[in-house]
């Protein structure tokens, strides 16, 4: 049995912005998997004014494999959208005038999102169909045929939770399983998208038929400034605690120790404490996130 | 931090027809014998921690194991026949276990194991609508062994709420000795093992043993 390993997966690394944000980002696989189905971005957008943020979970058992596939589509597709959001909103900034049209910009986001990952998973199925090749639908004489051939797209199921954030607003959005914690400035976790403690492992996912209807939203303008830390995890990380309160301590020590001791050292020891939550969860563990960098060592 | 724990309920049939041919002696003998197995099979999933539990029922229903047990400290005294068929009973006890609390919301899908040999003598239903109407009863993983020829088989698939699946079948004590195994080992491994259950059928139900044939059916 191989314990856990950090993972980078295509996700990107990363980078150190140059605005008001340091990113962290890691990744373990799950006790005894061959490999993770979690990938993740961190990505500094409109030269650091804002930042792209997602994590995606792959759901990983038999009936769903080739969901890092889908986890790989979901944070790709949602870095696209996400990243020209990103780029009007720091545009936007603080001008409360343009917040109505970036809302609704944000209400449309989840559709878009899941229809070009239903895109790339229809295409790669109809190229390499998951489940063998399927017997052709029988047509009338007039060649017209009754059922449309509807692929199965089980095996690609995926979350996703992705966020945009500037000096002035944080949207978000959360498909299924996992966790967006922001703290703020008084050190208090808040879980924006929360929908109450999970029972076993069942998740919404985007395999399903409309999955943007069961997208959960958040948007939030910042009057006191934005919040010093901003964490997207996936399940594998808070299943590993005893319980909620016991991750949410997790989220404030770690953005404690990234004001403490520096971004730069809690990205050093963060292969290692996934890795201990991994063991503990089963699961893949991913983190991303971004922690304020304060103005003088900017 | 702390693994997630999997509660497995065993639900067997002590009625007094168990003790026909024996059953009820191999039934204990079969249990015990897959201890360690299932204590193997808990140990190759740190992350999941098993907690073991009994129900026996005849005339009515009772706790033979009672306190959730970790499986490295389970050990089987043997259960005895009472009477009849009371399956309700048992499942409605189950349906208590199942509720949140006593059962916490951060674990595992359950695993209840129900090995009968006859049909129930009481409203069974009733007791598997309680269990349907637990919020972890909805989700959790359902293994039934049948016992001889007589066992309600249409009755065990019900329990079972999976189209897919079919109830064991024993008809002799290597047969029925195979079935406990493959509960006690194959099924906490799949119970304990995080995945997702968005709702669909698994693609390949768990692969069941194939029964050993050839051999004369006692049962």
């Amino acid at each position: 049995m191989t314990g856990p390993e950090t993972t980078t997966g295509p996700g990107r690394r990363p980078a150190a912005p140059p605005g008001p944000w340091a990113l962290l980002s890691g990744a373990v696989k799950g006790v005894a998997k061959k490999y993770s189905q979690d990938r993740s971005v961190a990505l500094p957008v409109a030269q650091g004014r804002a930042v792209v943020l997602a994590v995606a979970d792959g759901h990983g058992s038999a009936a769903h494999f080739r969901s890092d596939l889908g986890a790989y589509w979901a944070v790709e597709e949602f870095t696209a959208c996400a990243a020209a959001f990103a780029r009007e909103a720091a545009r936007v900034g603080a001008d409360a005038a343009g917040w109505p049209a970036l809302r609704e910009e944000a209400r449309r986001l989840p559709q878009r999102v899941a229809h070009l990952w239903h895109e790339r998973a229809v295409y790669h199925d109809t190229n390499s169909p998951a489940h063998g090749v399927r017997a052709q639908p029988a047509a009338d004489r007039t060649g017209r045929v009754d059922r449309p051939d509807v692929p199965d797209l089980a095996a690609y199921g995926s979350t996703l939770i992705g966020a945009v954030l500037t000096e002035h607003t944080l949207f978000c959005w959360q498909l299924g399983d996992g966790d967006i914690v922001l703290v703020d400035g008084g050190g208090i976790p808040h879980t924006p998208l929360s929908s109450g403690p999970d029972m076993g492992d069942e998740t919404d996912s985007l395999c399903e038929p409309e999955p943007w209807r069961k997208m959960r939203a958040h948007w939030q303008p910042f009057t006191g400034g934005a919040p010093p830390c901003v964490l997207l995890s996936t399940d594998g990380l808070s299943k590993s605690f005893a319980d909620h309160q016991g991750f949410l301590d997790f989220a404030t020590g770690l953005g404690e120790r990234a004001a403490g001791q520096g971004v730069a050292a809690v990205q050093s020891q963060l292969p290692d404490w996934l890795a201990r939550a991994a063991k503990y969860s089963g699961d893949d563990t991913t983190l991303v996130g971004a922690i304020a960098v304060p103005e003088q060592t900017q | 931090m702390a693994s997630r724990p999997v509660h497995f309920i065993w639900m067997l049939d002590c009625s007094g027809s168990m003790g026909v041919n024996g059953k009820i002696g191999e039934l204990n003998f079969a249990i015990r014998e897959a201890i360690p197995e299932m204590q193997q099979a808990a140990q190759s999933n740190p992350a999941a921690s098993l907690l073991v539990r009994a129900i026996t029922f005849a005339s009515g229903a009772s706790w033979h194991v009672g306190e959730p047990t970790p499986v490295d400290r389970f050990s089987w005294e043997d259960v005895h026949i009472y009477g009849g068929t009371d399956m309700g009973a048992a499942f409605k006890l189950a349906a208590g276990a199942l509720q949140t609390p006593p059962m916490p919301q951060r674990a595992l899908p359950p695993v209840l194991a129900l090995a009968s040999d006859g049909q129930p003598t009481d409203d069974w239903r009733a007791g598997l609508r309680a269990i349907d109407g637990t919020p972890w009863g909805k989700r959790a993983v359902r293994v039934a062994v049948a016992i001889g020829d007589d066992a309600d088989k249409s009755m065990l698939k019900e329990f079972l709420g999976n189209p897919e699946l079919e109830p064991l079948q024993a008809k002799n004590p290597r047969q029925l000795a195979a079935a406990i195994r493959w509960m006690s080992t194959a099924v906490v491994k799949d119970a304990s093992t995080p995945k997702v259950d968005d709702g669909a059928k698994p693609a390949t139900p768990l692969d069941v043993p194939s029964m050993t044939k050839g051999e004369d059916d006692i049962w």
